[in-house]
């Protein structure tokens, strides 16, 4: 498995550290940067040196929300092709299509239980590990 | 010579005399009859006069008779009354009551009346004596002489200013009423996301206090933290009820055939049915139009609380249909524990349960009242027991 390059944009923290811990918990050597908002993240991408393999997104998020970040980032020539993966509580009808209208890798609803959680982390990384990534 | 003259003289005159008492009679009897045609045309016009005048007093809605130049010559008394004017007392003309604002499709509807005879339903302002400002409702037409030229006009006016004003209100109540359902399916939406997230985090808190502490931990606080793990699940049941119950107006699907049938099997395959518990489907259920999840809700919550409540050693669900003309009536029968009377009516209002707290939000069954409403049927339970619990509804049929 490769050395998947994840940014997780997040806002909570109990979140951000619930996927730190399955990465250690399963010995997964991914290389992972946090933002806590989108405004962030665009940070991030700026510098060409930080560019991720993956997008992990949360929707509800204060300043730049998941929408407005996902829109913008689909804006941008160099970074459209990262696959984003969402990581939302809304299984919302409206939320999903919005979402995939956008062009989004997948979708997935955070469970309320963390071994549900923790099943859910695992088989996303085994995926994208397994996964061709293209960096432009 | 002059007596023969005077002679001649005197019975000329004599039947000059004559033949004028003569013409006089036939006057006298002439002017008789005319006298008494012109009473009994009297008497005729004096009824028919007083039986417009009386239709006139007796119409509900004003009528205005008045000289082309806009004088009237005419009011019935709800015009009187509307106007506030009687014309006995003082002059009255038209175009005094036109609302300045108004005056330019007044003056063009009296041009339309003129040339072509008549007007309907012209709405405009008037400034009324007693009343104030009022909006009314005229239809008009001009009355012609015998050489068709135009003499006078008449119109019947309504005053239609309350009913303008409540149909405002409607609207405006209308648009109040969808706007703060909206707000109020937004906040559920939005209220309810953000309850989930601390109950998230504080399952994954527990399990990792579970994991990280487990040698250290005694069954005690393992008990504990699990009571806590349940009732942290109990909560985000009832949240997940709350987002469902508000949202059941919203995105609605309707156009769509949904057959019953095949939603109740597809309920089947997906629940857990213990092999204890039959299902007995006796009739055919019908098709409808509609939301498919709706449908899905409406008999899942029904059937899964005759599953997790039965307390028999074999469960029973019996579910049948008829048609009652112009709806389906379908009834679903338990064999369960049953619900005392006492809480048949409270089972379908939202939060409240029949049962053990711990099991039961007490959102499932006013989810089914909402949904069945929808479809404008009604729904009702009844119950004896320890014997079991029928729940019976309608659905209107769709009209195809």
């Amino acid at each position: 498995m490769k050395n998947l390059k994840i940014l997780l944009i997040e806002d909570d923290e109990i979140e951000r550290m619930k996927f730190t811990r399955v990465l250690q918990k399963n010995n997964y050597t991914c290389k992972l940067q946090e933002a806590t908002n989108g405004e962030e993240a665009v940070e991030i991408l700026d510098d060409d040196t930080r560019t991720p393999d993956l997008i992990l997104l949360d929707l509800n998020m204060p300043k730049m929300n998941g929408i407005e970040f996902l829109k913008s980032l689909k804006n941008n020539n160099k970074l459209k092709y990262i696959p984003v993966i969402i990581l939302s509580t809304s299984n919302n009808h409206q939320d999903l299509k919005r979402c995939y209208e956008e062009g989004i890798a997948g979708y997935l609803v955070k469970p309320l239980k963390y071994e549900e959680y923790v099943e859910k982390i695992k088989s996303l990384i085994e995926y994208w590990g397994k996964n061709e990534l293209i960096s432009v | 010579m002059g007596e023969l003259n005077a002679n001649v003289l005197q019975r000329a005159l004599a039947r000059e005399k004559a033949a004028r008492k003569q013409a006089e009679g036939i006057l006298e009897d002439k002017s008789r009859e005319l006298y008494e045609v012109a009473q009994e045309l009297k008497e005729v016009l004096a009824k028919k006069s007083s039986e417009l005048q009386g239709m006139s007093d007796n119409l509900v809605d004003a009528y205005v008779l008045m000289k082309v130049n806009g004088d009237v010559i005419e009011m019935n008394e709800a015009a009187k009354e509307l106007f506030g004017y009687d014309i006995n007392q003082e002059k009255l003309n038209v175009i005094s009551l036109i609302y300045k604002d108004d005056f330019d499709y007044a003056l063009e509807s009296f041009q339309q009346l003129v040339t072509k005879g008549s007007f309907t339903d012209y709405v405009a302002r008037a400034v009324t004596k007693s009343n104030g400002i009022r909006t009314v409702h005229i239809n008009g037409s001009v009355i012609r002489d015998k050489d068709n030229k135009a003499i006078a006009a008449q119109g019947i006016v309504r005053d239609i200013t309350d009913q303008i004003e409540a149909e405002k209100l409607k609207e405006e109540l209308l648009k109040n009423l969808e706007q703060s359902n909206k707000e109020l399916n937004d906040f559920a939406h939005v209220v309810s996301h953000d309850l989930k997230s601390p109950l998230r985090s504080m399952n994954a808190l527990i399990n990792w206090l579970k994991e990280d502490y487990e040698d250290k931990l005694d069954e005690n606080a393992v008990t504990s933290f699990n009571a806590l793990l349940n009732k942290i699940e109990k909560m985000d049941h009832m949240i997940d009820g709350i987002l469902s119950y508000s949202s059941i107006d919203r995105n609605e699907k309707t156009g769509k055939k949904v057959s019953l049938d095949k939603v109740v099997s597809d309920i089947l395959e997906m629940i857990y049915v213990p092999e204890t518990f039959s299902i007995n489907i006796h009739d055919t259920l019908p098709t409808m139009m509609g939301d498919r999840f709706r449908f899905q809700q409406l008999f899942q919550n029904i059937i899964s609380n005759a599953i997790k409540y039965n307390d028999k050693e074999k469960g029973i669900l019996d579910i049948k249909c008829n048609d009652i003309g112009s709806f389906w009536e379908i009834t679903l029968a338990d064999n369960g524990p049953g619900i005392p009377e006492a809480y048949h009516r409270k089972i379908f209002e939202i939060f409240q349960t029949a049962q053990d707290k711990s099991k039961s939000t007490g959102i499932g069954l006013s989810i089914v009242k909402k949904i069945v409403n929808m479809y404008g049927g009604e729904v009702d339970v009844s119950s004896e027991e320890n014997k079991g619990t029928t729940f019976l509804f309608t659905l209107k049929k769709p009209s195809i």
